[in-house]
């Protein structure tokens, strides 16, 4: 089990559970140094006081926050420690939520609680919220200081473990009032066929299906770059405007949805030339997937079309 | 009329939707910049070349992954934007999910989209099918040379896009070890606790809960730049609570007595 974060107790009511915090999101990003390009050195980064043009120690750092009138206020250490709250080490609960009624943007980033230590109190008391934030479907929020930040949190119940996670304020979203929303309402019989369409190509919810192919890619781009191949970006291509005739494009799609055909987005090479393997009909995704599995070489710096040329050679 | 950070569109079908991005949210922390205590001078990175112990110019930096200890490959610019997709600024909708269904720990960052050029029909028409059926388009997405995977929804009037976490970014629950007690928490304590549960709940309403951090951080700000001193006040340590059913009982008498 990876180190914990946190460790302080979550306090409902009068019941005190000892537990310790752990992220619940690995980073799994291909992460770069910078490097001299001279000599592929790392570069290391030094703090220099602007003024006297010399090196300063993390000790002789404060933090400095400016006021309206161009003037200065420098924050020790000390002074920012007496912003953060009285009860460091613990988890307050304000009061029970129901989970749907908590908008997903106000979520940020999520953690798991696991009690601490074996003493059979502290184990019988997570497992009694658990139990109970189960079977109720609701979520606690509270609040707890981390670093010296305090968050906003919301606890519920995933696969048996209290899972956490912070949260934006209110005033963190932004207003909608400035984003164009659109025309009037559509007529019915319009709304009735987008609908058709979205169930038409609806499916459950599972995310192991989706891979990032970026990363995927990203770590192939350095592959060969490390066997001396020269690697291009692909060639951009048209995302192009809203459809002439929306009831035609609607109902096109629907009849190709439900007879299992494909939609050849670009709306070119469609000429059957390539008839059979329904290669034009596929995403890039779709088609770097392919390329994947038949390994396809330099598929990473392939364009739809490129990739269509590859697979059907 | 707030400014979009890409404009592209959304395709699901052969239907196009012209769309714009905007920021959805903004962090507001206190933030503050590095300064030498002794002069109140600004700080500066710096950038040295460990091995020579010599400035480097910015233009002399390159972006380099290591391969094996010590040893790099260096990527430009191009080379990392090949990895992005084909740069076309659409999202191909690939199936449509129940909203309700994704767990909100795969939920990133989330943007508005607004209705771009011509797009104010095709707009309206996803939206009132996405909040009629409560479903959310599965898309990719390329942004700053990355590629994302999101979710398109319906929210009060207006298309939200979030970019969602992948499956294997996430630790499963089985990785977090949890002893279990001897013995379960009993039914009256369960009962109890419920109960507890509903006499503290309440609807969300997110603007209840204000960053009071934000307002200490600045208030600590306010007072120094007066010049007084800051004290830091001593924090008494909190006590475990042996007796769980006793400690639920007194909760609940309180609880019930705070909402009279």
């Amino acid at each position: 089990m990876a180190r914990s974060l946190w460790t302080g107790s979550i306090s409902f009511g009068l019941v005190n559970v000892p537990v310790a915090l752990y992220s619940a999101v690995r980073d799994l990003d291909v992460h770069f140094r910078q490097l001299h390009e001279k000599d592929g050195a790392p570069i290391d980064t030094r703090r220099f006081c602007s003024q006297e043009d010399k090196e300063v120690p993390f000790e002789a750092i404060g933090h400095g926050y400016d006021l309206d009138d161009a003037e200065q206020v420098v924050l020790t250490d000390n002074d920012l420690a007496a912003a953060a709250p009285r009860k460091t080490r613990t988890i307050d609960i304000e009061g029970f939520v129901d989970v749907d009624e908590v908008d997903p943007i106000y979520f940020d980033h999520p953690y798991f609680l696991a009690p601490v230590g074996e003493a059979e109190g502290n184990l019988r008391a997570y497992k009694l919220l658990v139990k109970v934030m189960e079977s109720t479907d609701r979520a606690a929020l509270g609040r707890f200081v981390m670093r010296t930040k305090e968050y906003l949190v919301l606890v519920r119940v995933r696969d048996g473990v209290l899972s956490l996670t912070t949260m934006r304020f209110h005033d963190e979203v932004r207003p909608t009032k400035d984003v164009d929303t659109g025309g009037r309402k559509p007529a019915k019989a319009q709304i009735d066929a987008a609908v058709a369409l979205v169930e038409a190509l609806a499916a459950d919810w599972d995310p192991s299906r989706y891979t990032d192919y970026y990363r995927e890619r990203l770590l192939e781009v350095i592959e060969r770059k490390r066997k001396g191949k020269r690697i291009r970006a692909p060639k951009s291509s048209d995302a192009g405007g809203p459809p002439p005739d929306i009831m035609a494009a609607l109902k096109e799609s629907l009849e190709r949805a439900r007879s299992g055909q494909g939609f050849d987005r670009d709306g070119e090479g469609d000429d059957g030339s390539d008839a059979g393997d329904g290669l034009t009909d596929l995403s890039r995704d779709e088609l770097y997937e392919r390329a994947q599995k038949e390994d396809v070489p330099g598929r990473s710096s392939m364009s739809r079309d490129e990739l269509i040329e590859a697979l059907s050679g | 009329m707030a400014r979009s950070i890409w404009n592209g569109t959304i395709a699901f079908g052969l239907m196009t939707v012209p769309v714009k991005l905007h920021t959805a949210t903004e962090s507001k922390t206190v933030h503050f910049h590095e300064v030498h205590l002794d002069d109140g001078a600004r700080i500066e990175h710096r950038r040295f070349c460990s091995k020579e112990d010599k400035e480097v110019p910015y233009k002399q930096v390159v972006k380099g992954y290591e391969v094996a200890d010590d040893e790099y490959v260096v990527l430009d610019k191009e080379e990392v934007a090949a990895a992005a997709g084909d740069g076309a600024h659409r999202i191909d909708v690939e199936h449509f999910v129940d909203a309700a269904d994704i767990d909100p720990v795969f939920f990133d960052k989330t943007y508005w989209l607004g209705a771009g050029d011509d797009g104010g029909g095709p707009y309206r028409l996803l939206h009132d099918a996405l909040e009629k059926t409560g479903r959310a388009g599965i898309g990719r997405f390329t942004f700053h040379d990355r590629e994302y995977l999101t979710a398109v929804r319906a929210r009060d009037g207006v298309l939200v896009l979030h970019t969602l976490r992948f499956a294997d970014e996430l630790v499963p629950a089985s990785d977090i070890d949890i002893a279990a007690p001897s013995r379960g928490p009993g039914d009256r304590e369960v009962k109890m606790a419920a109960q507890l549960i509903d006499t503290l709940h309440e609807k969300f309403k997110a603007d209840k809960y204000e960053d009071e951090y934000r307002a200490a951080v600045l208030d600590v700000v306010k007072r120094k730049a007066k010049g007084e001193e800051i004290v830091v006040a001593d924090e008494p340590e909190s006590d475990d609570a042996p007796d769980l059913m006793a400690t639920l009982k007194a909760s609940l008498d309180g609880a019930k007595k705070g909402r009279r």
